[in-house]
């Protein structure tokens, strides 16, 4: 695949000196990784790997005696199976080129086993402003959020108290029904505690977000090797002609720093249905945080993501979305920032297969610190079974000439049978705010059809001097100018937020993060 | 300044008939008391300034003189010798421009394309694509070319920009608001809340001739040029100047905007405070009527005259004026 790579100095952080392995082989490794050592053999000595399967027994042992309802405990066997085949991925894995995980699996992994005492439940009920349905270290809790606001036939709620049968075989025969997952897809389905169901109705919809905060408070201090792990996990089913808003706010509790947090939520849209997503993810700086969001979408339905991911000291949110019909609609806009030593990682997929598919994606990031990251691959795949034939139109788009770019996309029209009428466009803007602070981005494009309209584009700035000095000639110090482009730059996406409250609070924290990181610099 | 002027680009007019007697304290470096007077040359179809010219005088040898109604004054702008490189390539752009400006004068620059008019409008802002080499400009008695271009905005300098530049993602209202509330730090003043500023913008927006809905839209994002240069004169109706540089105002405009933003820098207008004007074109300077026309050309100021000289340019050209 084609990779943009691009660093304001230099790629290199400083390499240490490889004494017995070779160079070569290892360009990236870094002195922590080499510290390594204790049980870990080598991932292709065997098959399994001895960590995977250490850590796949600590969250057999972390799961509730209690036996589990069907679902969930086929969720289970398969993540168990597949785990046992996966191994931990490291930087030769395609996916995972550019985010070193070495940081979670260097740390003292500790899948959490229970709840957090009722103390801290009532300190996280008294944060949370608006109603919501909490997570807290992954346990779903029954939460003073009446669902009796809530239209007929919806069910929010554990899948435990999940009282329907018909629900109950709907989410039976959908759930974890996917095969793109990664290690951190199957280490969520064995250790997920609970499962929470969101299910909508035929022709039903749902006025108010249901809005889902997850809240970890069982950390370690930063610095140290223990790391809590927590797997929320999440299903989403809109019948026919169903809608609803989903709210995703991930925090972590003042004074906890070091944790995990594995989340998976799956989404399947019915025919004609509408899924709006909002996603916040506040995570501490020291924080791990790993995000899978499945989406299967069946004809006419549409599915729009809004991400605002600030947290994590790694951070990453792997996005599937599947297009099962036809004249579906599929738009991804995220945003991710970087203000201290951290890897904000967005891997995308968005799959069309159907004729008059939809897709667009706008995904910017910004990084503001010498040793932060961002990571982009956003794949868009057309292919579909539709025969028409027509003319091909495939045009790159650049939004804005970027000062400094390394660019390079692919494009591939490859036969010309599928995805007829498909529209798709790819915009991906980075901002670098620091020397050597680094982004690598890899948009990309297979087009297995001849009829569709894709565009992408990637660019990668410092700020405008132009627009920097209209500021200036105003009388605004040069300063407040910066901050408040680089603050516009992310609010292009924030302004996306369907909800007010939402976007309020967001702007609110993404101001504040920026100007910690200005008095920090000054 | 008359004088200056007259001393590169024509021969020194012997002043005939004085109706008044320079009482510059500051003239005593000059050999003989010169008075000086409007020459018939320089008649003006705009109301004269109520200062003589003789405070212009000034430029050369002083900065302070005393006027006819014996008020001790400085000129607002002050410009010596000032010359200029592109900073990328090195090439001189300005060969020694001088120009004094008074405080209730309007000017206008005028010249061919490439003489260096909207280069110079952006020296004095201090814009970093060029480089000052050489001379003087002092603005309200303080060395501009020390200053940063936000502390030249602040001391009471606008450029209204050619062409401004788009700034998505950052809205008009809170682009003033920021700007205004700079400038009202800068005087000691508490800064405006955002429902303080509203009532402070909203009536200015009359000025320009714009709906509301133009506060809430991206800072110059898929404006008209029309309303780009709207944009660029509610701005200085916001903030205020003592000198407002006005750079091709007037390009892009269709009649009926160009009388907008004309009408709106007529009521901007003050008796203290100036306007330069960059322009190509004479019907600009038939709204806004200058009290001195200068004509640039190879990075100077080679003849400066009173409106009529737009009169001149229009019936024969850049060419004649060089020539003379």
């Amino acid at each position: 695949m084609a990779a943009l790579t691009f660093i304001h100095q230099n790629l290199l952080h400083s390499t240490p000196k490889l004494t017995t392995s070779k160079p070569n082989l290892k360009p990236k490794r870094t002195k922590t990784k080499l510290s390594i050592q204790t049980i870990r053999e080598s991932p292709q000595a065997s098959f399994t790997d001895q960590f995977v399967l250490q850590l796949a027994d600590s969250l057999e042992d972390s799961l509730p005696s209690s036996s589990s309802s069907l679902p969930l405990q086929k969720l289970r066997d398969n993540s168990s199976e597949t785990l046992l085949s996966t191994q931990w991925p490291s930087r030769k894995d395609e996916s995972f080129r550019f985010t070193d995980t070495s940081f979670i699996k260097n740390s003292d992994i500790n899948p959490i086993s229970h709840p957090p005492n009722s103390l801290d439940l009532l300190e996280v009920s008294r944060d949370t402003q608006f109603e919501s349905f909490n997570f807290v270290d992954g346990f779903l809790v029954d939460s003073s959020f009446s669902s009796s606001n809530l239209p007929d036939g919806v069910y929010v709620g554990s899948l435990s108290k999940l009282s329907s049968e018909g629900i109950l075989k709907r989410v039976c025969e959908l759930l974890g029904d996917f095969e793109w997952g990664d290690l951190f897809w199957s280490v969520n389905g064995l250790g997920a505690p609970d499962l929470m169901v969101v299910y909508v109705p035929e022709g039903c919809r749902v006025e108010n977000p249901i809005y889902l905060k997850y809240i970890a408070v069982e950390g370690a201090d930063k610095g140290s090797k223990k790391m809590p792990l927590s797997n929320p996990r999440v299903f989403v089913l809109v019948e026919k002609g169903g809608e609803v808003g989903i709210v995703e706010e991930f925090v972590g509790k003042v004074g906890s720093e070091c944790y995990w947090t594995n989340s998976v939520l799956e989404v399947v849209v019915g025919e004609g249905g509408k899924v709006s997503h909002s996603y916040v993810q506040k995570q501490s700086l020291s924080a791990a945080h790993i995000k899978w969001t499945s989406v299967r979408q069946e004809k006419t339905s549409a599915y729009e993501l809004v991400e605002v991911s600030t947290g994590g000291k790694l951070s990453r949110h792997n996005v599937h979305v599947q297009q099962l019909g036809s004249d579906t609609v599929t738009e991804l806009t995220t945003f991710h920032l970087s203000v201290g030593d951290q890897t904000q990682d967005l891997h995308s997929r968005i799959v069309l297969d159907h004729p008059r598919g939809y897709s667009q994606q706008l995904h910017k990031c910004i990084v503001a610190h010498s040793s932060g990251q961002a990571v982009f691959d956003g794949n868009v795949k057309v292919n579909s079974h539709a025969n028409e034939y027509g003319d091909q139109e495939v045009k790159f788009m650049q939004k804005k000439k970027p000062k400094k770019l390394i660019y390079f996309c692919w494009l591939l029209p490859l036969a010309t049978r599928y995805a007829q009428q498909t529209d798709a466009g790819q915009l991906t803007r980075s901002l670098l705010l620091e020397p050597r602070a680094t982004v690598n981005v890899k948009p990309n494009l297979q087009i297995i059809a001849d009829d569709v309209k894709c565009s992408h584009g990637a660019a990668i700035s410092d700020l405008e001097d132009s627009q920097l000095f209209y500021f200036q000639a105003r009388g605004i110090d040069l300063e407040t100018a910066r901050e408040a482009l680089v603050f516009s730059f992310g609010a292009e996406v924030i302004d996306k937020l369907p909800y007010s409250f939402v976007q309020k609070q967001v702007k609110d924290h993404v101001k504040a993060l920026l100007k910690s990181r200005r008095k920090g610099s000054s | 300044m008359a004088w200056q002027i007259q001393c590169t680009a024509s021969p020194p007019p012997l002043p005939s008939f004085p109706p008044f007697t320079l009482k510059s304290t500051s003239s005593i470096s000059l050999p003989l008391p010169l008075p000086l007077t409007r020459s018939s040359r320089f008649r003006s179809t705009h109301a004269p300034s109520p200062r003589p010219i003789a405070a212009s005088f000034s430029a050369v040898e002083s900065t302070t003189s005393t006027d006819g109604l014996g008020n001790s004054k400085t000129p607002l702008l002050e410009v010596k010798g000032l010359t200029a490189v592109i900073a990328e390539t090195k090439q001189e752009i300005l060969k020694g421009v001088d120009l004094v400006v008074h405080h209730g004068e309007i000017h206008a620059i005028m010249g061919k394309n490439g003489s260096g008019k909207s280069t110079f409008s952006k020296v004095l802002v201090g814009h970093p694509d060029y480089e000052v080499t050489g001379g003087d400009v002092v603005f309200k008695g303080e060395n501009l070319l020390d200053m940063e271009p936000e502390e030249r905005s602040l001391a009471g300098l606008f450029m209204s920009f050619q062409s401004p530049v788009e700034i998505p993602g950052v809205n008009n209202i809170d682009f003033l608001h920021m700007a205004y509330n700079a400038r009202r730090k800068k005087l000691g003043e508490p800064e405006l809340g955002p429902l303080e500023f509203y009532a402070y913008i909203y009536p200015k927006l009359d000025l320009v001739n714009m709906k509301t809905d133009f506060l809430n839209r991206n800072v110059n994002e898929g404006f008209s040029g029309g309303e780009r240069k709207r944009n660029e004169i509610l701005q200085l109706a916001v903030l205020g100047a003592d000198l407002a540089i006005l750079d091709e105002i007037d390009s892009g405009l269709d009649v009926d905007a160009l009388q907008d933003v004309a009408k709106a820098v007529n009521g901007l207008l003050t008796p203290t405070n100036s306007v330069l004007m960059i322009t190509h074109y004479r019907r600009l300077l038939e709204v806004i009527k200058p009290t001195f026309i200068h004509i640039m050309e190879n990075g100077r100021i080679i003849k400066t005259g009173d409106s009529s000289l737009a009169e001149v340019l229009e019936e024969k050209g850049y060419t004649a004026i060089s020539a003379a």
